[in-house]
């Protein structure tokens, strides 16, 4: 017999309520965790060098194009190591309904670029070489069997080539793992210098622009004076980091960082009501056994001790299964929501999150019954009944 | 009945007051009360519903503080001790059993009686140990891993009495302890009171109003109202046979 056997024993001591407040707390858990998923998504670095990768599109819209040149011009400014460049093509295989993320590159820059990107060396090389070499992700390639040197015929639904087609001859000249990222294998390159000669219209265009700035660079002075270079002409241009790019890509649709701010908010306050009229519940239950024990000798200290551990139990166990139900569910719904939002995970950081909040949350709910014990009378309290 | 030679005092109650406020009122439940118990009685405190028997007991056991007046038991003055020091105090010195006897329904008996030893420094095989033996004393030893709620009220009541006197305090403080029940069991409960008595020399101290318990204790207090003028009550004490 100890203070934890006390505690495991008064905590299943009505287990209907211990089960129902439990399961709301992994609900309240879940959902929390779930929310983290979904932010870590947004805010999580692809590899390790993209935060020093910035992104350089039309002040007004996405759709609209930048100048080729401005390559060169976004070189010269101090503190940018190396500018790539990319057009959205926007392609399908065989039939629309198999849409496809196709972008033309510069083939000369964007895999020193884009390290994360991995394949071997010679298809690399294949493929500069190749005017025409597509580089698949290894899931495209598994998903349509796709293998180097299979030639390919994608379709575009913007881009018309100069014989008035819609659909553009290619062949596989390489397929690539990306280490940190499954879902991140579902992308086709092109060279971009076949896709400008091709095009019907808008040559010397590029839908963004990718400068890498030097690691000691101050990223915002640099995005600024990108910005500030261009300012006032018909080609003005917004700079912000790549993670800032794919988080306001998907705000177009929610503000998903102000929705999981307000559900926290509301699924805590209202797991604080549900845990701490449980504990208050409980409490006002055994007053009499409370007062006993302070007869016995026990003191408020004990008492408040063993309070503070079965909100606490609760509170962890509750959190624990939230938590685990969460990245399994995560696990599962993760490749399917691997094209809108890659790495939907939950990080370490949030684990240290759930654990703060699970001692915040025991010293709130065990608040009120600690007040109670404290103030308990073991006179009073026995003598009202004996 | 026998009667314990009393030799140096034990409980020592000095013009004691208690009073409470109820609504706008001010009850007053002792005035100028004095009382002496010796090492070693079987007191038995007796009188009519609301004189303050229960009160009396709880400032003895600690549980409630005088107005004013002080409580000495043994050489130590309790009244003024601080809430930790007191529960430490009540801890290592007193042993209480209640009519409703209190048992944590989560506990087996031997879970209930090893609790008050939580408090001492005895490891876990030394607290089993002594709860056992306490078990034994009071006849509750093959009930041991029973809850309470599987145990008839005598049995309860015996392990009341088991977890009172587990970590072996000098005085035992008793309130209606036979007051729910049955005669026969009330009988078999004062029996084994008398005998951690005369046996082991504890000091009881029983509030009671059952006159058959009156003969099993060795000094009986009788609490009589005096109404004064310009009183609210007075109590005096009239020893009934000692």
């Amino acid at each position: 017999m100890n203070i934890f056997q006390l505690v495991w024993r008064n905590s299943f001591r009505k287990k209907t309520r211990f089960s129902l407040t439990c399961l709301s707390v992994m609900i309240a858990f879940f959902l929390f965790s779930i929310l983290a998923g979904i932010n870590h998504a947004l805010t999580s670095n692809v590899s390790s060098n993209n935060q020093y990768r910035l992104l350089t599109s039309h002040k007004i819209s996405l759709a609209r194009s930048l100048p080729l040149n401005y390559q060169q011009k976004i070189s010269a400014i101090a503190g940018v190591d190396s500018v790539s460049y990319a057009s959205w093509f926007g392609g399908f295989f065989k039939d629309e309904t198999n849409q496809l993320a196709v972008l033309a590159v510069d083939h000369k820059s964007y895999f020193e670029m884009f390290d994360e990107y991995s394949m071997p060396k010679w298809q690399l090389e294949q493929w500069k070489n190749t005017r025409t070499g597509l580089v698949v992700g290894q899931a495209i390639a598994n998903k349509y069997g796709w293998k180097v040197g299979d030639k390919v015929p994608l379709s575009s639904s913007i881009w018309m080539n100069r014989e008035g087609g819609f659909t553009w001859q290619f062949t596989v000249s390489a397929i690539y793992q990306n280490a940190a990222s499954a879902s991140e294998e579902k992308q086709i390159f092109f060279q971009h210098a076949y896709f400008d000669k091709s095009r019907a219209y808008a040559r010397n265009m590029v839908s963004w622009l990718t400068p890498k700035v030097a690691e000691q660079a101050d990223i915002d002075k640099v995005s600024q004076q990108i910005d500030k270079l261009f300012a006032n002409s018909t080609g003005a241009t917004r700079t912000t980091t790549e993670q800032v790019f794919i988080k306001e890509r998907v705000q177009q649709f929610v503000d998903m960082a102000m929705v999981i701010k307000l559900v926290v908010i509301a699924v805590f306050f209202t797991l604080l009501l549900i845990v701490c009229n449980t504990m208050m519940q409980s409490n006002r239950e055994r007053l009499n056994e409370s007062a006993m024990m302070k007869a016995l000798g026990f003191s408020s200290r004990f008492l408040i001790t063993q309070v503070y551990l079965e909100s606490f139990f609760m509170l962890a166990l509750g959190a624990l299964f939230g938590c685990i139900s969460a990245k399994l569910c995560l696990a599962y719904v993760s490749h399917l929501f691997a094209d809108f939002l890659p790495s939907m995970a939950i990080d370490n950081a949030h684990y240290l999150n759930v654990i703060s909040l699970v001692f915040l949350a025991a010293t709130l709910c065990s608040f009120l019954p600690a007040l109670s014990l404290k103030r308990l009378t073991i006179s009073h309290t026995l003598g009202a009944k004996a | 009945m026998q009667t314990n030679n009393p030799t140096k005092i034990a409980i020592q109650l000095k013009q004691i007051n208690k009073s409470y406020q109820k609504g706008s009122n001010n009850v007053v439940v002792h005035d100028n009360f004095n009382l002496s118990i010796a090492e070693g009685e079987f007191v038995a405190l007796m009188g009519p519903s609301g004189l303050g028997k229960s009160t009396l007991l709880h400032l003895i056991g600690g549980l409630d503080l005088p107005t004013s007046g002080s409580v000495i038991i043994g050489e130590q003055r309790i009244d003024t001790l601080s809430e930790i020091k007191l529960s430490t105090w009540r801890a290592e010195n007193i042993g209480f059993v209640f009519q409703l006897h209190h048992l944590l329904p989560v506990l087996t008996a031997q879970g209930n009686v090893e609790l008050p030893l939580l408090l001492t420094p005895l490891d876990n095989k030394q607290r089993k140990q002594h709860a056992s033996l306490a078990l034994r004393l009071v006849g509750m030893e093959a009930r041991a891993n029973h809850l309470p709620k599987e145990l008839s009220g005598g049995q309860e009541q015996r392990v009341a009495i088991a977890r009172a006197i587990v970590s072996d305090p000098k005085i035992i403080l008793c309130d209606e302890p036979t007051g729910n029940l049955d005669r026969k069991t009330a009988d078999e409960i004062l029996t084994l009171l008398a005998a951690l008595n005369k046996d082991y020399g504890k000091t009881i101290v029983m509030v009671t109003h059952d006159l058959r318990a009156s003969e099993y204790a060795s000094r009986v207090i009788n609490l009589e109202q005096h109404i004064e003028e310009g009183k609210q009550s007075q109590l005096s004490v009239v020893e009934v046979n000692s």
